[in-house]
């Protein structure tokens, strides 16, 4: 790699950032760096402007009509990813993402993994079948379903069909991975063995991780940054937000006084 | 005095009864009287299509009957040799067109070009004359086939009369109505005793045709040697064939009983729908069905690539704003009178489809050009444009009903937006995208004045010979022939009851259409996500 | 700085133009369906408007629009081409006495008016729609309101499902099998009204249905809380707020009711009939009298008689006048539904 990152340098940087979904703003003057290989996780009260934070570092939101970034920038290795070149799918390959709800597709689980290589036009079986592999056991998924590759994914459990969709991420070898509220539909068995997954994925992904768990929050992630009202309060590393926060009410919000 | 126990009239109401059914019960059973209505409706049409239709089978196995007690079966067997004949004299007179085509466009123009075809038309002629003593015996046998079966149909007028004389107490008058029974045997004797002179005839017939084959002219173009040569061999075939017509007369059994199962085959699988004729009617449903297929084929055809195509650009492709007037539009369209449309076909499509079928730049179009203005695809166009509706708004409702997670999650994974609609969201809906187009299917199928007005109304099942040029013959359909007969036929004749019966068909093949498509849309659907 | 700007650069232009072109060819389909409705829809307005429409006041051909079809009859006269419709053309010959032997080009219905089929189709769609109404509303409300899920119930929705896919011709043929003949009651207003009303009933049910769906569950609740029982319940607090909703609904429903001809074709209409429907002796027989219908007229002005400059007239001017009264109920039906649908988002 031309510019090798240190563990400790950002990898995205979001300056200034104003969004809008039509007339109704949504984020405020956001800055922030998320530093990569570190799990950056974002919390705040619902409609805080967490999850539309996330959507934007991939563009999910461009699907949203009138949903616009007003003013500001959010660079990833120092390219605008709105700047008139970038191509949205090229960025969406580069930045994965992980869904609230488990959405594997009505196919096998096979072919779930195999789809984002498909796309990109990769027929070659062997291929397939190693990358296959590779994100399942990535996913730590794969003693579970070996057996049963060609079987619909909607057979799986929740907890594996959450995995399953974090398999089928990392299998297009994303640099950053997104992940909105993954455990919220989980019971507590299946959410213990995500964050465990991602504490096993920090070492290759920058993850950033939406989440309403104060617990997961303090458990899995390095850095924190605190929402309100769309405007970024404070970040800092984990630690410090759960242990010594700068901001009155960011100490409200851990400390369960409100949200 | 309240505290010492539960009063037994708490949480009972008083209310009126009658016949033991409180008001509210009976504003109940009044409701669901009303909901089987659907229920009781299509009990009452299955009901009188059969009770109007049911008769046909009885009518038509005694029509069969009739012709082969008359001896028009007989007679038909002498037909058949007589039209195969006919055949092969046009064959002779295709040959002569295409020869006098090279001809004339020599230098030496039409005059020339008789002159060299002298020689041809002379064996022509011989050879069509070559059936004519075939030909006399036909029409005399005919004639005597159709005597019987005009006694028959006077008595049996007679047997009626008595009957309604007697119902009305004139059994006086009613006694001097004649009724002689007619022999069937006895008349058939001319019949049968003519077979001696058919074997005759075609041996002569034989000695003729072979020689004629044998010696043929010289081809007055030499490319149409190859035809002449296979005209040679068509003209062998067909002697080859004379003895088992023989054989057919002979054993042919008046008094062969006509089985139950006969009437309905005859029905179902028989290739004619002839009415009011002199010799003999029949009523065989082939030639509407496959009217009724091939126009909702052509219709379907344009139908759906345009039906499901529109419905994925306005699902997946399409802004909110062109959206929100595509859509009402389309159902708009939907809302179009057929009969309005059938008009358009006669008043416009046809002729401006006649005019572009003969563009030259067309003619590799299969059956490019043609004349005929109203035939399979001008119908099929307009019912196309019945059909879009329907298989656009279901499919779109398909499409939509996709979780939106779906497409999230392949957009996530770096997919463009059609791979993601061909590859996710298609494939999701693609139940019920199959069963919105079984239901245009339905649709156009009991689609009735389009074809009747459209179609051309032509009963004969289309020649499928020529490949897709059979979309522009004209045809009818079973909707049509309903239509169209209905108002003209006696109530509770045969013709009458075959109508019924079209249309317990045209029901049940509805039925089955419907019922496919939800068992479609039940089975495959997606799991609730 | 050039290295990072590759990540997101774009795909291969090949592979873009091939979506752009398969997204393209979607949207002609799209448009392709637009184009020809409203291509039928402008032709049939436009030379049907040459017949409705005139250019000196009152600018609406009262005549095409309020009198019975005559024939046409064509003639020369004086060097003249003259047409006349048929009261006019034996006034003229008993006024001009050359005139007794002129040799006359007749067609029929070509000339006058389309009066008593209007008259016939709004009659019909009337009693039809109230029947349906009555029936449709009346099982939707059992259906949603009263009923279990269970077999029965579910057979019942597969009888309505299948009711609604049988070919319009199948019902006239019933029609005329149970009402025409079984009841005796002959090509009759009744029997046309009866045979529409049970064609419609699926829309109807299917439309209320929705509409009573549409009512939130908490009002039901409220009410039967405040010791209402199902009857008032439904009476109070479920069809005062689904009644607009069905109605809208149900406007489909007329004009499928108004559109279709098969139907009526052996059921309820006539060719043609000299008197207007309400020209009766007796009262019943109102009921018991054919009529002609505009939908069933187009038909016979398209089939029965030859096309020429003469009879297009009153071909085209059938089919504006029809297609109008037909598309103006469905706009308003598909407008008034999206906007109630809009508003009824609880």
């Amino acid at each position: 790699m031309p510019n090798q990152t240190t563990a400790s340098s950002p990898i995205v940087e979001i300056s200034e950032l104003d969004f809008c979904y039509g007339s109704v703003p949504a984020l405020h003057g956001v800055n922030l760096s998320i530093p990569a290989r570190q799990v950056t996780a974002l919390i705040g009260p619902s409609g805080c402007g967490k999850s539309t934070l996330l959507r934007c570092l991939n563009r999910m939101n461009d699907l949203i009509e009138g949903a616009r970034v007003v003013r500001g920038s959010i660079r990833i290795h120092g390219v605008d990813i709105h700047g008139p070149e970038v191509d949205v799918i090229e960025l969406r390959k580069h930045v994965g993402m992980v869904f609230q709800k488990s959405n594997p597709f009505p196919k096998s689980i096979y072919e779930n993994i195999a789809y984002g290589l498909r796309l990109q036009g990769v027929r070659d079986r062997a291929r397939l079948d190693a990358v296959v592999e590779q994100s399942l056991r990535g996913a730590a998924l794969w003693d579970e379903v070996k057996d049963r590759l060609q079987q619909s994914a909607l057979g799986l459990s929740g907890g594996q069909q959450q995995r399953l969709c974090i398999a089928r991420t990392i299998a297009v070898e994303p640099e950053v991975i997104l992940m909105d509220e993954p455990c919220s539909a989980l019971d507590p068995v299946a959410t213990a063995k995500i964050e465990e997954l991602i504490q096993e994925l920090r070492s290759r992904y920058s993850i950033v991780i939406v989440t309403h768990n104060m617990q997961q929050a303090a458990r899995c992630s390095d850095q924190t940054a605190f929402f309100y009202l769309g405007r970024l309060i404070e970040h800092a590393p984990t630690r410090d937000i759960f242990t010594s926060p700068a901001n009155p009410q960011t100490e409200a919000y851990v400390s369960g006084r409100f949200g | 005095m309240s505290a010492t126990g539960p009063r037994p009239t708490l949480f009972v109401r008083r209310r009126l009864r009658f016949l033991g059914l409180t008001p509210d019960d009976a504003i109940r059973a009044f409701f669901g009287g009303n909901a089987v209505v659907a229920v009781v409706v299509l009990a009452l049409i299955t009901y009188f299509l059969v009770r109007e239709g049911a008769g046909f089978f009885g009518q038509n196995r005694r029509n069969l009957e009739v012709y082969r007690l008359a001896g028009l079966e007989f007679v038909d067997h002498l037909r058949a040799q007589e039209e195969a004949h006919t055949a092969l004299t046009r064959r002779l007179s295709e040959l002569r067109l295409k020869a006098f085509a090279r001809l004339s466009a020599g230098t030496d123009g039409a005059e020339a070009a008789e002159r060299a075809l002298a020689v041809f038309d002379a064996y022509a002629e011989r050879f069509g004359a070559a059936i004519d003593p075939l030909r006399a015996l036909g029409s005399e046998l005919a004639e005597v086939a159709t005597g019987i079966k005009t006694k028959f149909m006077v008595n049996e007028d007679r047997k009626e009369e008595r009957r309604q004389l007697i119902a009305e107490g004139k059994a006086g008058e009613a006694a001097r109505v004649g009724v002689v029974p007619v022999d069937f045997a006895a008349e058939a004797r001319p019949l049968l005793a003519a077979r001696e002179r058919h074997r005759e005839v075609n041996r002569v017939l034989a000695t003729e045709l072979l020689a004629l084959q044998a010696a043929p002219p010289a081809p007055p173009v030499p490319e149409l040697r190859d035809l002449l040569e296979r005209f040679g061999a068509e003209v062998r075939s067909y002697v080859a064939e004379l003895p088992a017509i023989e054989r057919r007369l002979e054993t042919w059994d008046q008094a062969k009983p006509v089985a139950a199962g006969e009437a309905l085959r005859a029905f179902l699988f028989g290739r004619q729908w002839l009415t009011a004729s002199f010799w003999q009617d029949w009523y065989g449903l082939l030639p509407l069905l496959t009217g009724s297929l091939l126009v909702a084929g052509v219709a379907l055809t344009l139908a759906v690539p345009l039906g499901v195509g529109a419905a994925i650009y306005v699902n997946q492709f399409a802004s909110v704003r062109e959206q929100r007037v595509v859509k009402p539009a389309i159902e708009f369209i939907s809302a179009f009178p057929s009969v309005v449309l059938g008009f358009f076909g006669i008043a416009v499509l046809g002729e401006v489809l006649r005019q572009v079928s003969q563009l030259p730049w067309l003619a590799w179009v299969p059956g490019f050009p043609f004349s005929e203005r109203l035939n399979v695809l001008t119908a099929g166009c307009l019912l196309a444009l019945i059909a879009v509706p329907t298989i656009f708004t279901l499919a779109e409702d398909a499409l939509n009903n996709v979780p939106r997670a779906l497409p999230e999650a392949s957009l996530a994974l770096g997919a463009s937006r059609l791979q993601t609609t061909l590859r996710i969201v298609f494939p999701a809906a693609l139940s019920g995208i199959i069963s919105a187009v079984l239901l245009g299917l339905g649709r156009v199928i009991g689609e009735t004045m389009v074809v009747l007005l459209c179609a051309g109304n032509r009963i004969a099942i289309p020649d499928f010979t020529q490949g897709l040029g059979v979309m522009v013959e004209p045809v009818h359909t079973m909707t049509g022939i309903i239509a169209q007969e209905m108002g003209e036929v006696v109530r509770g004749s045969i013709h009458y009851r075959a109508l019924f019966m079209v249309g317990l068909v045209l029901f049940l093949l509805s039925l089955a259409i419907n019922f496919l498509a939800q068992r479609i849309l039940r089975r495959y659907r997606l799991a609730p996500s | 700085m050039s290295a990072p700007t590759h990540r997101f650069t774009p795909r291969s232009g090949a592979r873009r133009l091939r979506e752009a072109v398969v997204v393209a060819l979607f949207r002609a389909a799209t448009y392709a369906v637009l184009l020809a409705g409203g291509g039928v829809f402008a032709d049939i307005l436009y030379k049907g408007s040459r017949t409705v429409f005139q250019a000196e006041a009152p600018f609406i051909n009262t005549t095409f629009l309020f009198s019975s079809p005559e024939s046409l009859h064509v003639f020369e006269w004086e060097g003249r081409r003259r047409e006349m419709g048929d009261r006019e053309f034996r006034a003229f010959r008993e006024r001009e006495p050359g005139a007794a032997d002129v040799r006359a080009e007749s067609f029929v219905y070509s000339a006058g008016g389309i009066w008593p089929c209007i008259a016939g189709t709004l009659l019909l769609v009337a009693g039809a729609m109230s029947l349906a109404l009555a029936v449709g509303v009346s099982s939707a409300v059992y259906l949603s309101e009263y009923a279990r899920d269970g077999r029965f119930i579910r057979f019942v929705r597969l009888a309505i499902l299948n009711l609604a896919g049988v070919p319009s011709i199948v019902f006239g043929l019933f029609g005329f099998g149970m009402f025409v003949i079984f009841f005796g009651w002959n090509v009759s207003l009744i029997a046309g009204w009866f045979t529409l009303a049970f064609m419609v009933l699926p829309v109807v049910i299917t439309a209320s249905e929705e509409a009573l769906k549409a009512v939130p569950q908490g009002l039901r609740a409220a009410a039967l809380a405040l010791g209402a029982t199902r009857w008032q319940t439904i009476r109070t607090a479920v069809l005062p707020y689904a009644l607009p909703g069905i109605l809208t609904s149900s406007i489909l429903g007329i004009a499928r009711v108004a559109g279709e001809t098969a139907p009526i074709m052996f059921t309820a209409a006539y060719v043609v009939r000299d008197r207007l429907p309400w020209e009766v002796e007796r009262a019943v027989d109102f009921l018991f009298q054919g009529v002609m219908a505009l939908p069933y007229h187009i038909y016979v002005v398209s089939s029965k008689i030859p096309q020429n400059e003469y009879t297009e007239r009153v071909q085209y001017g059938t089919a504006f006048v029809f297609l109008l009264l037909v598309a103006l109920v469905a706009a308003a039906s598909i407008l008034l539904r999206n906007r109630l649908r809009a508003r009824l988002r609880w």
